[in-house]
């Protein structure tokens, strides 16, 4: 079976048509505020307080990228992967993902973007515990009206594919900590999307278990753009290409300026 | 990938229903989640109870009227119930029924006609010194014909009621007394024993015959016995005005329908057809409490599983979360929660009606251990689907509210944990 077609996704092509965008963000901040309930018995006197997660940041991001993203805990990796995938919208600045601004689509709107270009993957794998490995893969395609046929099909196909063959009827429950993340890479995959963001994906897992899931992210960013949030040097050892945040900014801004709509992303860093 | 590319939005449906009914019977086999099984607790316990009610309720219902095969026409008074023994014994009644019957056997298109009194009388066994409570009816014996009334045929009773004596109840006391199985069992009495009502009765009554049929109600056998209207009358006190609870009246002419009406104001005539669809419909009692057990069973079980369900939102939270990060929308995700509400409902329905087909055998084993009564609740197999019916909707009532839950939920507020 053929995996679902992708392209009809509108992505922005470099003029000189080496590398295809798939996410850009330009000039993003996102800031949140705390506080400021005020409530009744306080007599309402605290003021919000007024955080910034990230800022000012830009960068982009092509089909066949393997690229991490680094920094010490509450640098705005985790806020900055979310807004890459859609799953929250700048408070300034512009996210583009598959050739469409996530900041003017709607809830629904975004919902439906991540399904057809976002493949994510999460540092506690976040299972359905009561299904199987085949299961869980084939869940997004319910959402996308495939049949049971083809669910299978493909579930299968890419349990093969991250070497989880034999244990395809297995629940999360009897897999080990790496064979669940793997089964949370191939459901990532299982839409064929075009990003696939994943938050600290070795966070849980030993070292060799680690550079295997590493392997298969590599494996995978062939066919699309994959983004890995993590401070595990293993992890960050392994990817094309690291941006560094610190305090919601770019450290390497001088060293990898994405302003620029003709640059072409590829290399380490 | 485009909209294109997306599959029909019924095989969505259908596999969202498939994927709430996995997980939410994967959850109950797995025994991982307790809340779970306490919502399927709950529902089971509201059905079960409703079942045996409804199951008491079908006894009820399920009891004949004073009847005979071959009767045509019941009159009753109006506001009256031939349904149940109970609400017959104590609502409104007929006077003047010994000339009302007169009147009626005049008319040559009558076969036969006979008033019944029902009433529950206290009885001093033969030999025995315990009191027991039986059903009397009483009747005026038709010649001619032998009409079976509660199960217990006229044909042993003197024809006509000699000590009526027009309305004098000086006449001669009979003393007959037919008794059917279940009182002949309960009062130790055979062919020619003397029965001894507690009141009102000059001499003991002389059983003239058992019959063997079986008079069942809702309370199982009920113990019968059949004597002449006037000395029932006499012994409880209802001479004054000559009152009866009903008419019975066999004829092969439909216009006697009429003649009913006429004869007796503020009265119901009722055919046998008449009967039956109240019986199925209108019968006040077993009604009223099968209504109350399922207004009961869908209170108890959209409370317990609204609450356990909403809880049990809440808990897999992270669960919706991601899905709802992978791509679910809103409504897919509503939809997952009232298939997994509807399903905790339906497994509770399940065994409900089984634990329900159970109590009902143990309420009557118990009831014959304790009253002597072999079956006071009725088991339908159409209970089977009532339940699961009534659970479904239990199911179906109870999910705006986990839906509300879920919907409550930022999904990467969940996410972030």
């Amino acid at each position: 079976m053929s995996p679902p077609s992708n392209t009809s996704a509108p992505t922005v092509t470099d003029l000189d048509g080496t590398a295809e965008r798939v996410v850009t963000c330009s000039e993003v901040t996102r800031t949140f505020s705390r506080g400021g309930t005020g409530g009744w018995l306080s007599g309402g006197d605290r003021r919000a307080e007024t955080v910034t997660a990230v800022a000012d940041v830009s960068l982009a991001v092509s089909r066949g990228e393997f690229v991490g993203l680094a920094g010490p805990s509450g640098s705005g990796k985790s806020t900055l992967l979310h807004l890459l995938a859609g799953l929250d919208v700048p408070t300034s600045g512009t996210v583009t993902l598959a050739g469409r601004d996530v900041g003017s689509l709607s809830p629904r709107g975004r919902t439906a973007l991540r399904l057809d270009h976002v493949g994510v993957v999460f540092q506690h794998f976040h299972l359905l515990s009561s299904l199987s490995a085949r299961a869980n893969v084939a869940a997004p395609l319910i959402e996308l009206g495939h049949s049971k046929r083809q669910r299978r099909e493909r579930a299968t196909t890419l349990l093969e594919r991250v070497g989880l063959g034999d244990r395809i009827d297995h629940k999360p429950g009897e897999l080990s900590g790496g064979e669940r993340q793997r089964v949370a890479v191939a459901r990532a995959l299982s839409t064929a999307p075009d990003l696939v963001i994943a938050d600290e994906p070795t966070g849980e897992l030993d070292t060799a278990t680690g550079a295997r899931v590493l392997d298969v992210l590599a494996d995978v960013a062939s066919d699309c753009a994959v983004i890995v949030a993590s401070h595990d040097h293993q992890a960050l050892d392994r990817v094309e290409r690291v941006i560094r945040l610190r305090d919601g900014r770019r450290e390497d801004e001088g060293a990898d300026a994405t302003r620029g709509e003709n640059e072409t992303m590829s290399g380490h860093e | 990938m485009s909209d294109a590319d997306r599959g029909s939005r019924p095989r969505r449906v259908v596999a969202l229903v498939g994927l709430g009914v996995r997980r939410t019977v994967g959850k109950a086999r797995g025994g991982t989640s307790r809340r779970l099984l306490l919502s399927v607790s709950g529902v089971a316990v509201a059905i079960m109870v409703m079942v045996m009610v409804s199951g008491v309720a079908l006894g009820l219902a399920s009891q004949s009227a004073v009847q005979s095969e071959d009767v045509d026409y019941w009159v009753v008074p109006e506001g009256g119930n031939l349904d149940t023994i109970a609400v017959s014994t104590e609502g409104p009644q007929l006077g003047s029924t010994h000339e009302l019957t007169e009147r009626l056997r005049g008319d040559e298109r009558v076969r036969y006609a006979t008033p019944v009194l029902l009433q529950v009388v206290p009885v001093s066994s033969p030999g025995g010194d315990s009191l027991e409570y039986v059903l009397f009816v009483g009747v005026v014996a038709p010649e001619g014909s032998t009409p079976t009334v509660a199960g217990v045929s006229t044909a042993q009773l003197e024809p006509g009621d000699p000590y009526y004596a027009n309305g004098s109840y000086d006449g001669r006391w009979t003393g007959e007394v037919v008794v059917n199985a279940g009182a002949a069992a309960l009062l130790n009495a055979s062919n020619g024993s003397a029965i001894a009502p507690a009141r009102g009765a000059p001499e003991p009554l002389r059983v003239q015959a058992v019959s063997e049929t079986d008079f069942r109600t809702g309370i199982g056998s009920t113990p019968v016995a059949l004597v002449h209207l006037s000395e029932l009358q006499a012994m409880t006190g209802a001479t004054d005005a000559d009152a009866a609870d009903q008419l019975l009246v066999s004829t092969d002419d439909p216009a006697v329908r009429e003649s009913l009406t006429e004869l007796y104001p503020n009265t119901a005539v009722t055919t046998r057809t008449g009967i039956a669809a109240r019986d199925a419909s209108l019968s006040s009692l077993p009604f009223a409490m099968g209504v109350a057990a399922l207004v009961v069973a869908l209170l108890v079980g959209l409370l317990f599983t609204a609450t356990m369900t909403g809880l049990e939102v809440t808990n897999d939270r992270t669960a919706l979360a991601t899905l709802a990060a992978l791509g679910y929308s809103d409504r897919s995700l509503s939809v997952l929660v009232v298939v997994e509400t509807v399903t905790v409902a339906a497994l509770g329905g399940l065994v409900g009606v089984g634990l329900g087909a159970v109590g009902i055998a143990v309420t009557n084993a118990v009831a014959a251990a304790t009253l002597g009564v072999p079956s006071i609740a009725l088991f339908s197999p159409a209970l089977l689907g009532y339940g699961l019916v009534v659970a479904l909707f239990i199911g179906l009532l109870s999910a705006p509210y986990p839906i509300w839950l879920s919907r409550r939920s930022e999904t990467l507020e969940v996410i972030r944990g």
